[in-house]
C-alpha cells in the first residue's frame, strides 16, 4: 500500500469514526436527576441567602416550618407546632424527637439553639432578618424537644422568616472552626445538614457542579414517593441557550426558572421538554431615590410613573409571562388591595404632571440616570422603554451599566444611591414584611431593599403596628392602607409579578411550584425513564 | 543559551509585578465593594462596617496591595470572599481544561493553517488562494459565540454526531488524575474508551477556539512563504532540478516557520484568555467560567488570581517561544 494511500485511508476511517457515529451519552439513570440552576455562591445557608441558596438549603438542611406549595403554606417541620405569650414576646416550638443528622446523631433543642446563635454570630445572609429582635442569649432550650425564643419586641413576621434558619449539626462543624470563625470556611465546602437530600463534598466545585444523595433516613420518611431520586446532579450551565438546547435533547433534566420568555415557545414544541408557568411572588420594582431632586417632588414621581409602557414591556417583550402588579406587595399576597388601580401608560398625563412640577420648582430639566444590572437582560429592556417615552416627554434618561454588589453598597447613603435603578425583591419569607415592611419603612434606611429612601411618618406607624399584630386580618387592613398611600405618593414604579418560567424534561414527575426555593424541592420529585 | 534564557525569566517578573499592581489598582480604586452584598438581606450599614473590617477593605488600598503581594510571595491567592474557598485550589481544578482546550485549538490552527496558508501562497492570485481569502478574513471576523450555537444546533442537535456540552459525559468516571488534562491522561493510562468520549467533547469547542488563531496563522504562513520564496535559494533550487513540491513543502516552508512559531506563541496567551466565550457556550468547566462568575460578584481575590495566572502562563509561553526562536535562529540568542 502506497504511503498517501494508508494515510488518506486512516484519515477516512478516522472521520468517519467522529462524525460518523452518534455520541453513546452517558445512560441516564432512571433514579438520576440532573437539575440545572445556578448553585449557591458558597454551601454555608447561614454565611449567604439568596434564591440559590434557598433552592440548596430546602434539601440539604431542615427548619423549624417550612413552606410548601403555592401559594405557599408555613407548615411545622422540624418543630410540631408553637405557642406565642399573649405578650407577642416568647415563642415556644416543639420539636419532633425522631430527627436524625446525616451523621446519624440526633438532632435536639441545643442544636437549634446552636444554630440560630451561630447565625447570629456571623451576621451574615438571613441574620438582618433576627438581628433587630432577638439576642443569641434569648434562644434558649428548656429540655431537648423545646426551643424558647424571647424577643425584644413583639415581631409577628418572625415565624414566617423561621424557614430562612437552617439547623446545623454542631458536632460536626465545631472541630472544624479555625480562628473563631464559626466552621465557616468548612461548611462553604461542607454539609452538616438532616436535609433530605446529603451533599457528596467530592463532587462540589464552586459556581460549577455538586451532586446530592439521597437521605433515606430521614424524619419525614419516603412514604409519598413510590420512586424517589437517589442521586441529584447540581449542575451550572452558565449560558442559556445551551441549557435550553441541553434540555430539548434530554441532557438535563431542568433548567432554572427564569427562561428568557421567547424560549418557551420553543421548549414547548419539543417533544422531551416542558415549561412549568408558575405565578410567584417576586415583584420587579425600578426605584427612585426619593430624597434626590427632582424625585423628592411627587409629582414628578407620578410623572415617570404615567411615562412607563407597561402594557408595552409586559405583553411585547416578556409575551405576556409576567402579572402587572400595582403596588409593591405582590397582587397574589394578603395586604396587596385588590382594588388598587396601578398607574397606566398615559404620557399626556405624565406632561401635565412634569408641568406641575417645575411650577413647584423642581428641576426637572436635570438628566437623570438609571443603573442597570448589565447581566440581567430584562433590566435593560425596561430602562431602554422608559427612556424613550421620557425623551418623547422632555427628560433625558441615560442608562449606567452596574453590577449587584456595587448597586448594594451604593445604597448604603441617599447621595450615593442612584437616581433610579432595576431589581426584583424575590420571596425570602412570605408576609407582607418582606416587601412593603422592608421597603418602606425608613428604620430601614440604608439598605438596598429600602433604597428609594421614602419617609413617610403615617406608613411607618403603620408598618410598625402592622409587625406587633398577630390577628392577620387587622394586619391585612394595615397593609392595605400603607399600600393606598404609597403607592399614591409613588414612591417607585412598580411593574409586574413574575410567572416563573422552569424548563422541566418530560422524565421529571411530581415538581410542585412554591416561591421559597423556585419548586427546587427533590423530595417530591420523580423520574420516569 | 542559559544566560539567554535566566535574562528572559528575569524581564518576566516586572511584567508579571506591573499586571497585578494594574489589576489590583482597578479592582480597588473602582468602586467595586462587595461588602453589602456579603452582610446579606437588609443588612445594616453597621453590618456592612463590620464584613468591610473583617476582609480588610477598610485599609488603605496600599496597605491591602502589600498584604496581597506578600501572600502571593508564598503562593497564597487568598479564599474568594463569596466562596470562602482557597482561590488555589478552585482554580487548580479548572486550569487543566482550559489549558487542554486551549492546546488543541492551537494544535488544530497550526495543522490546518499552516498547509492552507503555504497553498494559498504557492497559488497565489489563484481562485484558492481568494478563496481562503475570504476564509481567513471570515475566521478572524466572525463572532466565537455565534459559530459555536452554529456548530452546536447542527452536529449536536440536528445530525446528533458531536455532544452538546461539558468537558465529559455526565455520569461516566473521568480518566485517572495524573497531569488533569483528560486526553493525556487517558492515554497514559491506556484507556481509549476514555480518550474518545473526552476528544469528542473537545471537537467543537476548539474548533470554535481555533477558528480566529488557524486565519492568523494561515494568513501569516502565507505571507511568510511568498516572501521566502523570493530569495535566491529557492531559484537555485528551482535551477538546480529540485522537486517543487520538496522546495516548498521543507526548504520554504522550514525558512518561514521561525515567524509562524512566534505567531503559534503569541496565540496560544490570546486563546487562554478567549476562551472565556467559547467555555460559557460549550459548558466547559475551566477558569473563563469561573472569572465570569467572580466579576460579575466582584470577587476580587478570584478575579487577581485568574488574571495572575492567565499572565503567568502568557509569560512562560512567551519564554518558550523566545527559546525555540533562539533554537531555530541563533542569531537572536547571541542579540537579544
Amino acid at each position: 500500500m502506497k504511503r498517501r494511500t494508508f494515510l488518506v485511508g486512516t484519515g477516512a476511517a478516522a472521520a468517519t469514526a467522529v462524525i460518523g457515529s452518534p455520541i453513546a451519552l452517558a445512560q441516564r439513570n432512571p433514579n438520576e436527576l440532573i437539575w440545572a440552576d445556578q448553585l449557591p455562591g458558597g454551601l454555608d445557608p447561614h454565611a449567604l441567602f439568596d434564591v440559590p441558596m434557598q433552592g440548596y438549603m430546602v434539601n440539604v438542611y431542615d427548619t423549624l416550618y417550612a413552606y410548601e406549595g403555592n401559594p405557599p403554606k408555613l407548615v411545622p417541620w422540624l418543630a410540631t407546632g408553637h405557642t406565642v405569650s399573649e405578650d407577642g414576646l416568647t415563642w415556644t416550638f416543639k420539636l419532633n424527637d425522631n430527627v436524625k443528622f446525616h451523621d446519624g446523631s440526633a438532632l435536639t433543642a441545643e442544636d437549634v439553639v446552636w444554630s440560630f446563635q451561630r447565625l447570629l454570630g456571623i451576621k451574615r445572609g438571613a441574620a438582618s432578618a433576627f438581628l433587630p429582635v432577638l439576642d443569641p442569649a434569648n434562644v434558649t432550650a428548656p429540655d431537648k424537644t423545646t426551643v424558647v425564643f424571647k424577643l425584644k419586641h413583639a415581631y409577628v413576621p418572625f415565624l414566617s422568616a423561621v424557614p430562612l434558619v437552617a439547623i446545623l449539626n454542631r458536632r460536626v462543624i465545631e472541630p472544624n472552626v479555625k480562628d473563631n470563625d464559626w466552621g465557616t470556611a468548612w461548611l462553604a465546602s461542607n454539609s452538616a445538614g438532616s436535609g433530605v437530600y446529603v451533599l457528596d463534598p467530592e463532587t462540589y466545585r464552586p459556581v460549577q457542579q455538586a451532586d446530592l444523595k439521597r437521605n433515606p433516613n430521614h424524619f419525614k420518611g419516603w412514604g409519598h414517593n413510590a420512586s424517589p431520586v437517589e442521586l441529584v446532579r447540581r449542575r451550572n450551565i452558565s449560558e442559556t441557550t445551551t441549557r435550553i438546547n441541553a434540555l430539548i435533547k434530554g441532557e438535563i433534566d431542568a433548567t432554572d426558572s427564569y427562561l428568557p420568555t421567547d424560549q418557551v415557545e420553543r421548549v414547548m414544541k419539543s417533544k422531551t421538554a416542558t415549561v412549568s408557568q408558575d405565578e410567584s411572588m417576586r415583584v420587579m420594582v425600578l426605584r427612585m431615590n426619593n430624597r434626590k431632586a427632582p424625585f423628592d417632588n411627587v409629582n414628578y414621581r407620578q410623572a415617570l410613573s404615567h411615562a412607563f409602557n407597561y402594557k408595552g414591556f409586559i405583553s411585547g417583550v416578556l409575551k405576556d409571562y409576567a402579572v402587572r402588579n400595582a403596588g409593591p406587595i405582590p397582587a397574589n399576597l394578603w395586604g396587596a388591595p385588590k382594588d388598587l388601580p396601578p398607574y397606566d401608560y398615559n404620557l399626556d398625563k405624565a406632561k401635565e404632571l412634569l408641568a406641575k412640577a417645575k411650577a413647584e420648582g423642581a428641576p426637572i430639566d436635570r438628566p437623570i440616570e438609571i443603573h442597570i444590572q448589565q447581566h440581567l437582560a430584562q433590566t435593560t429592556q425596561a430602562a431602554q422603554i422608559l427612556q424613550q417615552d421620557l425623551r418623547r416627554i422632555g427628560v433625558t434618561l441615560n442608562i449606567i451599566p452596574n453590577l449587584w454588589p456595587q448597586l448594594v453598597s451604593s445604597t448604603a447613603k441617599p447621595e450615593t444611591t442612584p437616581d433610579m435603578w432595576v431589581h426584583w425583591v424575590s420571596t425570602y419569607f412570605v408576609d407582607p414584611e418582606n416587601w412593603i415592611g422592608q421597603m418602606y419603612d425608613s428604620s430601614f434606611h440604608g439598605t438596598w431593599k429600602a433604597s428609594c429612601w421614602y419617609k413617610n411618618e403615617k406608613v411607618d406607624k403603620l408598618l410598625q403596628e402592622a409587625r406587633r399584630l398577630s390577628d392577620q386580618a387587622k394586619r391585612t387592613a394595615l397593609y392595605e392602607e400603607a399600600s393606598r398611600i404609597i403607592v399614591a405618593e409613588a414612591a417607585d414604579i412598580w411593574i409586574y409579578n413574575t410567572i416563573e418560567l422552569r424548563g422541566l424534561s418530560n422524565r421529571v414527575k411530581g415538581f410542585q411550584f412554591t416561591p421559597v426555593g423556585s419548586g427546587a424541592n427533590f423530595r417530591i420529585i420523580s423520574t420516569t425513564g | 543559551m542559559t544566560l539567554f534564557i535566566l535574562r528572559r525569566l528575569l524581564l518576566a517578573l516586572p511584567a508579571l509585578f506591573g499586571l497585578l499592581v494594574l489589576t489590583f489598582v482597578m479592582l480597588r480604586v473602582l468602586p467595586h465593594d462587595p461588602s453589602a452584598a456579603l452582610a446579606g438581606e437588609n443588612a445594616t450599614p453597621e453590618q456592612i462596617a463590620a464584613v468591610r473590617k473583617a476582609y480588610g477593605f477598610d485599609e488603605p488600598v496600599w496597605k491591602q496591595f502589600v498584604i496581597y503581594v506578600g501572600q502571593v510571595a508564598r503562593a497564597d491567592l487568598g479564599n474568594s470572599i463569596i466562596s470562602n474557598r482557597p482561590v488555589t485550589s478552585d482554580i487548580a481544578w479548572r486550569l487543566p481544561a482550559t489549558i487542554e482546550l486551549t492546546f488543541v485549538a492551537l494544535l488544530f490552527a497550526a495543522l490546518v493553517g499552516i498547509p492552507l496558508g503555504t497553498m494559498a501562497a504557492v497559488w497565489h492570485n489563484s481562485p484558492f488562494d481568494h478563496l481562503m481569502r475570504i476564509v481567513t478574513v471570515g475566521g478572524l471576523a466572525i463572532a466565537s459565540f455565534w459559530f459555536a450555537i452554529i456548530l452546536q444546533i447542527v452536529f449536536s442537535m440536528d445530525l446528533g454526531w458531536l455532544p452538546l456540552r461539558s468537558r465529559y459525559p455526565e455520569g461516566l468516571p473521568p480518566p485517572t488524575d495524573i497531569t488533569g488534562l483528560y486526553l493525556v491522561d487517558s492515554l497514559l493510562t491506556l484507556r481509549f474508551d476514555k480518550f474518545w468520549a473526552a476528544f469528542q467533547h473537545i471537537i467543537m469547542p476548539a474548533f470554535t477556539l481555533s477558528l480566529g488563531g488557524l486565519a492568523s496563522i494561515a494568513r501569516f504562513t502565507r505571507a511568510g512563504v511568498l516572501e521566502t520564496m523570493q530569495k535566491d535559494f529557492v531559484h537555485y533550487a528551482e535551477a538546480a532540478g529540485y522537486a517543487r513540491k520538496r522546495i516548498i513543502w521543507v526548504y520554504v516552508l522550514r525558512n518561514s516557520v521561525v515567524a509562524a512559531t512566534t505567531q503559534i506563541g503569541l496565540l496560544f496567551g490570546a486563546l487562554v484568555s478567549s476562551a472565556v466565550a467559547v467555555e460559557a457556550i460549550f459548558d466547559w468547566p475551566g477558569v473563563g467560567s469561573y472569572a465570569v462568575s467572580a466579576i460579575l460578584t466582584s470577587d476580587y481575590k478570584a478575579v487577581l488570581a485568574v488574571t495572575l495566572v492567565i499572565g503567568v502562563i502568557y509569560a512562560i509561553v512567551n519564554i518558550v517561544v523566545d527559546v525555540v526562536h533562539a533554537m531555530l535562529d541563533p542569531r537572536v540568542a547571541e542579540n537579544p
